[in-house]
């Protein structure tokens, strides 16, 4: 398992291509054209860029999807500035990210540990525990909200948990929903991450710790988790853009209710959009989602040194 | 570290024409009269669901005797109106297409994409004759016609559970608000839940709020806020409506759970005929929906009533709300104007209305009442083409008469107050944010 390190830069006595100018401060290798990059740039700008400068563009229009959209200027924006919906959705977007991050990081870490083990029972468990990586959010969903049924569901049968099981009513308890469920469909995911990472920690380390006389509580402190360092920052990265981008669990599970309880950025933009055809409005809204989702990301990349990207070797 | 400015700004430039040229390019269609509609054919759009085997059967009698031939295309799920909106303004735009009439043709109306049937009508008056006028009218846009009814219409009822009823000594159902007070009081004693409410799903509460305001304002309240008069939903007869829902609502009526209940899952019909509830307020396909479920609870227990009378309101007894029915509606741009005509005749015919009563839809044209016999369950759809032909007024559902943009508001707004988590001022606020 030697996927996870950064490539090693070429020894000395490897030879640069023929005549290509060697930089300072650059891997002496073979780069190759630019015209390489070709097919993924036309795909980014056709399907990334085009799509992102319509949709600033339609941010200044009111468009029903009928007829042609017409210029309103700020409009849109002076109605998203003063919208008590829009501020609400923000916060709970950030809201969910920080509850998704949360809850998922922790179990996540220990199942991965625990399935980075050698019995072979583990292997059998951890293959039925990713099942729920398999199944689609939108049929999760449906099967939590029919399992959750305050009636006929879990609810009736643990009522001294449960209580009246208004679980959907409250939005406490709707956005514990929300939160557990995708803890339930993604936590596999983020488990395979730090599986494979744990699988790469060199067993030395744990040799010479039990040498030391380290007990496994403490080999796991100042071993395992300092070497898992570079896997967590791309599993949260991946929680904040899913928890971001969530949205077929908040439709099936609570229709951003109650109220808007639960209306979260994603699904704001999508009522807006398709559910009140007003795309100009709704355009303003993935803007303004873009723009969070940017700068959180930087900041994350930032604090974290995921730009630099130390090797997990070091000490070895 | 600069970026080269000169290479930069005509790349986005570019990028941004582009764009707006691609957004701009779906909404050529309303100016070019026909022409470049394919020949010899009419595309017919409905939703697809179990009566599509009735509007094929129209189609293939209709294309037996015509030169230019009807094609049916259906969309699945409940995505329909999402996805006629973004075809209507294309080249692929359908002839002729399914809707809910009132608030879900406005906005075509008004982009003038739709043909006025006046001239049709004027041709063969049965086109408008032969439906019951309640009905027929729903599908008007500012008192102009641009529908023909095309399915089976959907009143809302009070359904029961007649044998939860007798348990708790209820031995009819309720005929006023007072009767419909006491009975839930008798279901709490017996420990049920008086009336099963999908609440999560917003529009059935939505039922309670259109009946008891139909009720105590009469149907004028209603009409005039669709007209833009939001001050009407502060007047006296709104708030003595709001009222009783809170009533209604704090009384324990619905239980407490029901905002955590759907109808769409199953949950608030498994309640009623479990034997867990005693009532449900919803439409006319609760029936066929129970007997899929448990026919034979369809077949012995289940009770339905009309809505009740509230005493000393405006609005007539035998008035309706629900979905009236479903029309057809034709595009302006239409190529064979005359082949869409001729089509429409269909939909009184004697045909079309046998074929809807076998799969047990209830057709709302004027020589249905001879064919009553012939339906699933007799009894059921002749009470029920009663209550419609009866009904001075048959409100639409007040999502489907608003146009769409309204939906998520008055959705939220139903749900908050009956939740409690806003007051009637909120809910007065809420319905004077909607514009016409």
């Amino acid at each position: 398992m030697t996927t996870l390190l950064p490539p090693r830069p070429p020894a000395a006595s490897d030879s640069p291509g023929k005549g290509s100018p060697v930089r300072p401060g650059r891997a002496r290798l073979n780069r190759p054209g630019v015209a390489w990059t070709l097919p993924a740039t036309i795909f980014f700008l056709l399907f990334a860029a085009v799509p992102l400068v319509a949709v600033v563009v339609l941010s200044f229009m009111t468009w029903t999807g009928l007829g042609e959209p017409k210029f309103v200027g700020m409009e849109n924006w002076q109605t998203l500035a003063g919208d008590s919906v829009m501020l609400k959705s923000l916060w709970l977007s950030l809201l969910f990210i920080v509850l998704g991050v949360v809850t998922q990081t922790p179990v996540s870490i220990l199942l991965g540990v625990w399935a980075a083990g050698p019995q072979r029972n583990r292997a059998v468990l951890s293959a039925i525990f990713f099942l729920p990586l398999l199944l689609s959010s939108a049929a999760i969903s449906v099967l939590w909200r029919a399992l959750l049924d305050p009636n006929f569901g879990v609810p009736a049968q643990f009522r001294w948990l449960f209580g009246d099981g208004n679980l959907f009513g409250h939005q406490s308890t709707a956005i514990g929903v929300i939160i557990f469920v995708s803890m339930w469909q993604f936590t596999p995911f983020h488990t395979l991450i730090y599986q494979g990472a744990a699988k790469s920690v060199p067993p030395v380390l744990y040799q010479a710790a039990e040498v030391d006389g380290a007990g496994r509580i403490r080999q796991f402190f100042s071993i395992t988790l300092p070497q898992l360092r570079n896997s967590m920052i791309t599993s949260v990265i991946l929680m904040v853009v899913g928890g971001l981008t969530t949205f077929e669990t908040v439709l099936i599970l609570t229709n951003g209710g109650p109220g808007t309880d639960t209306t979260i950025t994603a699904f704001y933009m999508f009522e807006e959009a398709f559910r009140r055809y007003n795309f100009g409005m709704g355009s303003a809204i993935a803007l303004v989602l873009v723009v969070v989702a940017t700068a959180i990301s930087l900041i994350m990349v930032k604090l974290s040194g995921y730009d630099k990207m130390r090797s997990t070797m070091e000490g070895v | 570290m600069r970026n080269n400015p000169s290479l930069r700004t005509p790349v986005l430039a570019a990028a941004g024409v582009l764009a707006l040229g691609l957004s701009l390019a779906g909404c050529g269609g309303s100016d070019s009269a026909g022409s470049d509609r394919p020949e010899n054919e009419i595309h017919v759009l409905v939703y697809g669901d179990a009566s599509n085997d009735v509007e094929n059967a129209m189609v293939d009698k209709f294309n037996e005797t015509s030169d230019v031939k009807v094609v049916l295309d259906t969309i699945p799920g409940a995505e329909y109106q999402q996805k006629l909106q973004t075809v209507m303004s294309t080249d692929a735009a359908p002839d002729i297409f399914f809707n809910w009439g009132g608030g879900s043709i406005s906005d075509f109306v008004e982009a003038d994409l739709l043909m006025p049937l006046d001239d049709f009508i004027e041709e063969d008056p049965q086109l408008e004759e032969a439906f019951l006028p309640s009905v027929f009218d729903v599908a008007r846009v500012d008192d102009t016609p641009y529908g023909i009814p095309m399915r089976g219409t959907q009143p809302v009822m009070l359904f029961s559970n007649k044998e939860v009823l007798a348990s708790a000594g209820i031995s009819e159902p309720p005929q006023t608000w007072d009767d419909l007070l006491d009975a839930v009081d008798k279901l709490k004693a017996a420990g049920k839940t008086p009336i099963a409410l999908g609440g999560g799903d917003e529009w059935p509460t939505q039922m309670w709020f259109s009946y008891v305001y139909d009720r105590v304002a009469g149907p004028e309240l209603f009409a005039s806020a669709l007209e833009g008069d939001t001050e009407v939903w502060d007047s006296e007869e709104s708030r003595e409506s709001l009222g009783m829902l809170r009533d209604l609502v704090d009384s324990g009526a619905f239980g407490t759970n029901f905002q955590s209940v759907k109808f769409t899952d199953g949950g608030s019909h498994t309640l009623l005929s479990s034997g867990e509830a005693g009532f449900e307020l919803m439409g006319s396909w609760e029936y066929s929906t129970i007997q899929d479920i448990n026919p034979e609870f369809a077949e012995n227990s289940l009770g339905w009533s009309e809505f009740p009378e509230i005493e000393g309101g405006k609005g007539d007894a035998a008035n309706l709300v629900g979905n009236t029915n479903n029309y057809y509606s034709v595009l302006k741009d239409t190529r064979y104007p005359d082949a869409a005509r001729d089509f429409l005749k269909l939909m009184y015919s004697d045909e079309f209305v046998q074929e809807h009563m076998a799969i047990g839809n209830l057709p709302t044209t004027t020589n249905t009442e001879q064919f009553l016999d012939q339906a699933a369950n007799p009894d059921y759809a002749s009470f029920q083409f009663g209550l419609v032909q009866d009904a001075p007024n048959f409100q639409l559902s007040w999502d489907q008469a608003y146009p769409p943009a309204a939906t998520p508001t008055i959705h939220s707004a139903v749900s908050d107050f009956f939740a409690g988590s806003i007051d009637e001022d909120g809910f007065v606020a809420a319905m004077q944010s909607l514009k016409k």
